[in-house]
């Protein structure tokens, strides 16, 4: 075992070590062979580093890096998706005009994506949790099209926006603890004191919601998402929104029992999920689909955060971050999948894309044996036995309905040559990703369930994870005949209706424009300067 | 009352020194020949830098301020300087920006080879001398009819650089600006004759014991400070400025923005804290900040509507200076056990230096890439990343400053005055800092991503831009970010031989 933390370091410096060395061109020419490599270290720094900290400036700086559990489990999962993504991404996007610069984005959006997993103080944090926001919009505006400019628009704005939300939340965390910068779990113990608790974890749940796409602020999500190269997607919707989750993990008072705001989160969840199935049931793109997928299965999380904080049950965090583990590598799968779906002809699809897509789709929705099932078994005590519990359970059924839907549509996904077939290397690391995400949560639940695994293929867990399905494949039966007749609701929803405000916000526009021509001629300047004086030494005088 | 005696200190001429050097510079010129104005610039440029940093060490030495007195005589008669944190501070930002913005200029106002002289570069150099001694002279004076003098050098120093190029919007430009800015002096003017009515005195340490809480000083002080945000430009009384800054040469810009609208602010903050009676007034305080804040959300966006890359920046210097405003309320209401070691202070003083050497690295990269490109038109700069690749690095980073993202001397900078306005309770300064950090980000993306994007076929850079000019943009943009790197608490330094408030 390493205990020096050398390897959380290379996490983080490798990639940004490959970024510097693009100054050469000649690296710069080759460096999307190289993206591969970039995740090792993070992979190596989840098996190896568990339990190790380092601190990279001492106090009153403070930076510094650790590993716990929760943040091993995502730190794994997402570097292994990288890992596989890059792989992915270093064969079908060879020769392309611009990688070098696609490479750039990628390796700053990793290096803040793994970041978030293993900062222990607040700046850090903001800096890695920015540094992955912000390098995304490369990714996603990468095609350049009309559609990947103007989703990447609608990404940078509310990506914006979520910053500003969680700088002023790490503020008032901030303003209860003493000193400059302190360590995340201080500045969270020292939350329940504070006069500014209310705001605080209202501020947080907003800013962290956004990157997780809870409803309303999901709208970025539909649009940015399907527009990024294929294996840009699996990142996006695999690992990006899982530093939201990472966020809510880390920053809210989860031992701390606080049932309004947990109640709060728990509805603001589930509400998330419905909407995101029933929206995404309208949606014809396989991408789009998977989008809508993950605003739902995000939702799913935040309620089992929520239901957490109800109670301050001790084992929230790990469980949430289960939950996402197994959400990052299903989804990654999938997005992964959709590539090799399209470049699969007829005589190879069953066996090759519908089998296996099938089985990760349903996943998502619980099907037994499955993580799904595993990851659902798991987080259902955090329920108990209320409206919620039932809900959660629903929310499977409305998982199979949407993945039933995508499942369809990917159909329609085929190569015209019937005897197409998938470059191997690419199979191959498909196969991998989803591989691990079945065996790698059946390896990790001993360690973070009290059940064991006989009670998770016991009858009654069987029982339980069937009957959603069994719910949505009737459902989904019914509706595909109405499904046809319901208006296709546009990519991002509500979004249109905000757009629709454009207009006055030109009309706006062109008022600061003249109100600044009219305050910048001479009279009116030399009135107002008149004015000021006046005003001011009024106010010195009988203001105070 | 008598105020106690100014003494000069151990290290006291260095002082006198750091005033007088860019004008023994002025006269070298005049002496040996205007040909070497640039030569005779490189020696007083890095010297200059010398004597800065000497001062500055010296007051975090001794832990006190740094005094020289003239010729031994005391104030009113004679004339007395004193560098405390603060100035020091100043003076060093001031030296280095002036060193990377001389550096830069090589290109710009060398001297041709064959020409026996030429009027531009000599003006230029020269004129870059008196602004500087102008500055120190601001930071380290300690009368306030000598402060005007030096705001007055800094001016007509400060408005020929704006039309060095002579051409028509420029004269007109400089016009305005001159015009302008002699209306905010008369307006100074007044106050300080109202306050040596009414105190027979004009010396801030001895106003500062006699300041009365009464119509004269309040007219005062209403005008003088008035007066002075017309010479920094607040909104709305930010007229002169967009032209001006967006018509001068880059290397001129960038000195405007970033030090000359900052000496009349630094003025204020004297008027404020170290002349009107304390404690002082809580509602004009939220009055100043009010200003900035619609300084910060008015030109934000007025930035974020130009089409020309200068004009851009120049706005956008008028939102960064409405930050400087909103120090008042938080400095005053802060509970820490002095003000000057309260987070709002240093917060404050952190986004004046930060943005200087930002918006300098930022003018002087706008300046590259128009060169480069024969334009500035933010929707046409596709190619500027190949044309001249680290003048687009620089403009990105010191953007990070502007949008206050880490890490950067920026974020730092407005995490500080977001701390202390929290604690505060001021919430519209949240508000304001939040909204206008967004803002900011959208500009500077705009601006980013034309700029990054895939020249059209056939483009080609009309001008091969040297390394070392696009270097010593990089500098200043690096010197922006490395702020980041400060611990966030309240510096002593900026304490240092600070008085006035308890």
């Amino acid at each position: 075992m390493m205990d020096s933390g050398l390897l959380l370091v290379a996490t983080m410096a490798v990639p940004l070590a490959m970024v510097v060395a693009c100054l050469y061109p000649a690296v710069y020419e080759r460096i999307l062979t190289w993206l591969p490599l970039a995740a090792v270290p993070g992979l190596l720094a989840a098996l190896l580093e568990r339990g190790d900290s380092i601190v990279i400036a001492p106090a009153p700086l403070r930076l510094s890096l650790a590993l716990d559990d929760v943040g091993a489990m995502l730190l794994g999962g997402a570097s292994l998706l990288w890992g596989a993504a890059g792989f992915y991404a270093s064969i079908s996007m060879r020769g392309r005009p611009g990688v070098g610069r696609f490479a750039i984005w990628w390796l700053l959006t990793l290096t803040g994506s793994l970041g978030v997993f293993i900062v222990a103080d607040m700046t850090s944090f903001y800096l890695v949790f920015s540094l992955a926001s912000l390098a995304a919009y490369g990714l996603v505006s990468f095609e350049g099209t009309a559609r990947a400019q103007h989703a990447g628009l609608v990404y940078m704005v509310l990506a914006l926006v979520g910053e500003a939300l969680i700088l002023l939340g790490f503020v008032m965390l901030v303003t209860a603890t003493p000193g400059g910068n302190p360590l995340i779990r201080d500045a969270v113990a020292m939350l329940p004191d504070s006069p500014l608790e209310n705001p605080a974890v209202l501020l947080l749940i907003l800013g962290f919601g956004l990157k997780m796409g809870l409803v309303p602020l999901h709208v970025w999500m539909p649009l940015a998402h399907p527009v990024a190269p294929i294996p840009a997607s699996a990142v996006l919707s695999g690992v990006i929104v899982k530093a939201g989750v990472i966020g809510l993990i880390r920053f809210l008072p989860l031992e701390v029992p606080s049932p309004d705001w947990g109640m709060a989160l728990v509805g603001l969840g589930l509400l998330t999920a419905f909407y995101g199935v029933l929206v995404g049931l309208t949606q014809p793109h396989a991408k789009t689909i998977l989008a809508y997928s993950t605003v739902s299965q995000m939702g799913v999380v935040a309620a089992i955060i929520g239901a957490g904080m109800t109670t301050g049950a001790p084992h929230t965090a790990a469980l949430a971050a289960f939950y996402a583990l197994h959400h990052l590598l299903v989804k990654g799968a999938l997005f992964l999948g959709v590539g090799i779906a399209g470049a699969t002809g007829k005589r190879h699809r069953l066996s090759f894309v519908i089998i296996p897509m099938a089985l990760l789709a349903l996943s998502l929705a619980g099907l037994p044996f499955t993580s799904g099932a595993l990851a659902k078994f798991a987080t259902k005590p955090l329920f108990g036995d209320g409206s919620s519990a039932l809900l959660a359970s629903l929310s499977a059924a409305g998982s199979t309905m949407l993945m039933l839907h995508f499942l369809g549509r990917l159909q329609l996904l085929t190569n015209v040559d019937q005897e197409a077939f998938p470059q191997r290397s690419l199979l191959f690391v498909w196969a991998l990703v989803a591989g691990a995400s079945f065996i790698v949560p059946w390896a990790l639940f001993a360690s973070i369930s009290d059940y064991s695994l006989t009670d998770a293929i016991g009858i009654q867990a069987l029982w339980g994870a069937s009957w959603p399905i069994m719910v949505g494949a009737m459902l989904a039966l019914i509706i595909t005949r109405f499904i046809s007749r319901v208006p296709k609701v546009p990519e991002g929803d509500v979004i249109v209706l905000v757009e629709k405000l454009a207009p006055l916000v030109a009309r706006f526009g062109a008022t600061i424009d003249v109100s600044d021509e009219v305050l910048r001629r001479w009279p009116v300047a030399s009135v107002v300067l008149l004015t000021l004086a006046i005003a001011f030494g009024a106010v010195l005088q009988f203001g105070g | 009352m008598m105020p106690a005696a100014y003494v000069t200190s151990e290290g006291g001429a260095l002082l006198i020194i750091a005033v007088m050097l860019p004008v023994v510079g002025m006269l070298a010129v005049f002496a040996l020949g205007l040909r070497r104005a640039e030569r005779i610039a490189y020696i007083i440029l890095p010297a200059g830098l010398l004597i800065a940093l000497a001062i500055a060490a010296e007051v975090a030495r001794t832990g006190a301020a740094v005094t020289y007195v003239l010729g031994g005589w005391q104030p009113p008669l004679g004339i007395a300087l004193r560098a405390d944190g603060l100035s020091a501070t100043l003076m060093v930002l001031t030296a280095l920006v002036l060193c990377a913005v001389g550096l830069f200029a090589q290109g710009t106002f060398s001297t041709p080879p064959g020409t026996s002289e030429a009027r531009r570069p000599m003006v230029f150099w020269t004129l870059m001398l008196g602004l500087w001694s102008a500055l120190n002279t601001v930071f380290l004076g300690q009368d306030l009819f000598n402060l005007f003098v030096a705001l007055e050098l800094l001016t007509f120093s400060a408005v020929p650089l704006v039309c060095l190029d002579g051409r028509r919007e420029t004269v007109q430009a400089a016009l305005r600006y001159l015009l302008f800015a002699l209306i905010g002096s008369v307006f100074y003017l007044m106050g300080a004759a109202l306050l040596y009515g009414a105190y027979g005195t004009l010396d801030i340490a001895g106003l500062r014991l006699v300041a009365r809480d009464d119509p004269a000083t309040s007219v005062a002080l209403g005008l003088m400070i008035v007066g002075l945000m017309a010479k920094a430009a607040l909104f709305p009384l930010h007229l002169w400025l967009p032209p001006a800054h967006a018509g001068a040469p880059a290397a001129a810009s960038a000195v405007l923005s970033a030090l000359v609208v900052k000496a009349p602010f630094f003025l204020i903050l004297r008027l404020w804290f170290d002349v009107a009676p304390q404690p002082g007034n809580q509602i004009a305080a939220q009055m100043l900040a009010w200003l900035g804040i619609s300084s910060i959300i008015f030109c934000s966006i007025m930035a974020l509507r130009q089409v020309r890359l200068k004009l851009m920046i120049a706005y956008s210097t008028v939102a960064q200076v409405g930050y400087l405003f909103l120090v008042f309320p938080l400095v005053m209401a802060s509970d820490a056990p002095s003000a000057w070691q309260s987070i709002g202070w240093t917060g404050g003083v952190l986004q004046l230096v930060s943005h200087a050497l930002a918006k300098a690295s930022m003018f002087l990269a706008a300046g590259l890439i128009a060169e480069a490109l024969g334009h500035d038109r933010i929707d046409n700069l596709n190619g500027a990343v190949t044309a001249v690749p680290i003048s687009v690095a620089a403009f990105g980073l010191a953007g990070l400053s502007l949008m206050g993202l880490p890490p950067s001397g920026g974020f730092v900078a407005k995490l500080m005055l977001l701390t202390a306005a929290t604690e505060t309770a001021n919430w519209w300064i949240v508000a304001a800092i939040l909204v206008g950090g967004i803002l900011a980000a959208s500009y500077v993306f705009r601006v980013l991503g034309r700029a990054m994007a895939a020249p059209e076929i056939g483009f080609k850079a009309i001008a091969h831009i040297p390394l070392y000019r696009e270097l010593a943009v990089l500098g200043l943009a690096i010197c922006a970010v490395g702020l980041g790197f400060v611990p966030l608490q309240p510096f002593a330094f900026l304490g240092i031989g600070r008085v006035g408030l308890p």
